[in-house]
């Protein structure tokens, strides 16, 4: 198995344990990796789409000469390049203008027949998951775990779940955590925005939304939270300490990231998986862990 | 088959503490969740409040939680909300103040906002002694806005509404989309002023949960995210997001990724000292924790070059 890494400006920015873990998850796993280096941002949704869809054109040109499907570990990453591959392979001509104009130069053409998927999905659509649960050297008994998917890993229908059978994509990480042992402990708003793109424009609704999101898991007796997207990781841990204010009390809940949670089963220590660069506190995580070591 | 109903009350004239009824009543296979309430309410209680019109999925006053689903009564079967047992939930939708039982406020919810956006065209001069006619594609795209019949689903998805009610929200956003985008109007950028005031355009998340949840597939996501890019090219928009969107186009320009640390700081504005320190405790803290080592390098991308001609190129033909 082998796919083209996209790891995502935050994977090597604002959460630098997330690209070394997702790497050392991917050799465990005997996934290979061919990373994509010379490629741009994504956009991430604040570029506009005369921007990014060029952009995100090339990078999946690039992929498609490669003849690797591209391998995402960011929800927004993910979301936004599945909605530019969605325009693109579905409207020819606009996929031919954007060749021509932008891509021609550099003797480059998307023939729109790239996939970009979500190392989540990877896991349940390509991987398997009984090739999966046989790897697992650690399950994650008593660990109870609240999920947090990023709105792009759930929407929009048309890109993230086109088909009726890939709306179970929905689940994947409620599924997951029960596969690796732990406790699942669902909130109301695992689907929901975590804040971060309103961090800028409205700052006290953003850690409203941290306090929210947080508190509910943590009321509900959950150890920590896990994501599929750093920039939900940015704000639910990043920011947890300032949310904390406006709640009023304590939350102090460990926010990992989806590599760091599939790599503690596979065998790794919370060492390796770089969980003390957290801002919120995983000692919590880490003493479970060595109890079940 | 007999079904029981476990209702939301709420007696606006009683105590005012919210509680639960329970019906139950004898219904053919096939019937909708308001053959139900239609029939608790003539054989069982005349007390239970509810909204209901059309009858038949048209009109979107009949907008409810049934067992958790947001949807609307009348289209409802029962026998799709059954087949765990014979019981089903009935709440008000969410994110909007009750009045009684199922029936929600709708002018705190909806038109006092849509008011704010001044939902109606003000016409610009138009050919004389005859129609203003539009191209059709102009039409095709706001008939599909104007479809929209206010059933309140996307405003009940909004992630932002729960933490902040005076956020305008996606169904009053969407109407000023419908007025901003019409060329007949002699003053779109108003409403795109009014638009990008505080609980406006920046205020959304483009979560995609408005989109997800509008029955008439009017997508109100990709309407605001519309709003805000008009209100850019005209040169109006929240001073601190165009800060942040400029930074960001900018360390993407130069070096092909995002400059997070160089983002963090020009967002809030270089001489902003207060809000520079503001991010200093975090700041601090990702030091410690190694999140952010010293020296802090960004350093170009190898494509990066490449990834300027795309924006050289886009920006010249934007303008």
């Amino acid at each position: 198995m082998k796919y083209a890494f996209y790891p995502g400006c935050v994977s090597r920015g604002g959460c630098p344990e997330l690209y070394p873990s997702a790497v050392k998850v991917a050799q465990k796993l005997e996934v290979e990796l061919e990373e994509l280096k010379d490629v741009g941002c994504t956009g991430a949704g604040v570029l506009p789409q005369y921007l990014s869809d060029p952009i995100n054109a090339r990078t999946f040109a690039k992929a498609e000469g490669l003849g690797l499907p591209i391998m995402t570990i960011c929800s927004t990453c993910q979301g936004v390049m599945a909605q530019a591959n969605y325009r693109l392979k579905s409207d020819p001509a606009y996929r031919e203008k954007i060749n021509r104009e932008y891509l021609a130069e550099e003797g480059l053409e998307y023939r729109g027949t790239t996939e970009v998927k979500h190392l989540l999905w990877i896991l349940f659509e390509d991987y398997g998951l009984d090739r999966l649960k046989s790897l697992i050297r650690r399950p994650l008994k008593g660990l109870k775990v609240s999920p947090f998917y990023g709105c792009f890993l759930r929407r929009p229908p048309e890109a993230i779940t086109p088909t009726k059978e890939l709306s179970r994509r929905k689940n994947y990480l409620d599924e997951l955590i029960e596969i690796l042992g732990a406790d699942l402990v669902d909130i109301s708003g695992k689907g929901k925005c975590c804040g971060f793109p309103i961090l800028t424009a409205s700052e006290e609704n953003s850690l409203a939304m941290v306090a929210k999101h947080t508190g509910e898991s943590k009321e509900k007796g959950a150890d920590c939270m896990v994501t599929p997207c750093p920039l939900c990781h940015l704000n639910l841990d990043g920011n947890q300490p300032r949310a904390q204010a406006v709640r009023g009390e304590k939350i102090d809940l460990p926010i990992i990231h989806l590599p760091q949670f599939v790599g503690l089963a596979l065998g790794f220590d919370p060492e390796e998986m770089q969980l003390k660069r957290h801002i919120v506190s995983t000692r919590v995580v880490e003493s479970r862990v060595e109890m079940l070591a | 088959m007999q079904i029981t109903f476990k209702v939301y009350r709420k007696d606006p004239e009683g105590n005012g503490k919210p509680g639960r009824s329970e019906y139950t009543v004898d219904l053919s296979d096939d019937a909708t969740v308001m053959d139900g309430l239609l029939k608790i309410r003539d054989e069982l209680d005349g007390t239970l409040a509810f909204r209901a019109s059309c009858l038949r999925g048209y009109c979107g006053e009949c907008t409810m939680r049934i067992s958790g689903k947001s949807t609307f009564a009348c289209t409802a079967k029962v026998s799709a909300f059954t087949k765990k047992g014979p019981e089903i939930a009935l709440d008000p939708i969410r994110n909007i103040p009750v009045i009684k039982d199922l029936v929600f406020d709708w002018d705190a919810f909806l038109w006092n906002k849509i008011k704010a956006v001044k939902p109606w065209l003000e016409p610009r001069e138009g050919p004389a002694n005859e129609e203003h006619r539009l191209p059709d594609a102009v039409m095709k795209d706001l008939r599909q806005v104007m479809s929209c019949y206010y059933c309140g689903l996307c405003d009940e998805g909004c992630t932002v509404l729960p933490v902040d009610f005076d956020f305008l929200g996606p169904a009053a956003l969407t109407k000023a989309y419908r007025v901003a985008f019409d060329p007949r109007d002699r003053d779109g950028k108003e409403r795109l002023r009014i638009a990008e005031q505080p609980k406006g355009v920046w205020d959304c998340v483009h979560c995609f949960e408005a989109s997800e949840h509008c029955p008439r597939g009017i997508a109100p996501t990709e309407r605001i995210v519309a709003l805000r890019d008009k209100a850019f090219q005209m040169g109006i928009s929240h001073e601190k997001v165009a800060r942040h969107h400029q930074s960001f186009a900018a360390s993407v320009k130069e070096s092909g990724w995002v400059d997070e640390g160089r983002l963090a700081v020009e967002s809030e504005g270089l001489t902003n000292i207060k809000g520079l320190m503001k991010l200093l405790p975090t700041a601090a803290k990702a030091l410690v924790r190694g999140k952010a080592p010293l020296p802090y390098v960004h350093s170009k991308r190898p494509g990066a070059d490449r990834i300027k001609k795309i924006f050289e190129k886009g920006e010249r033909e934007r303008k």
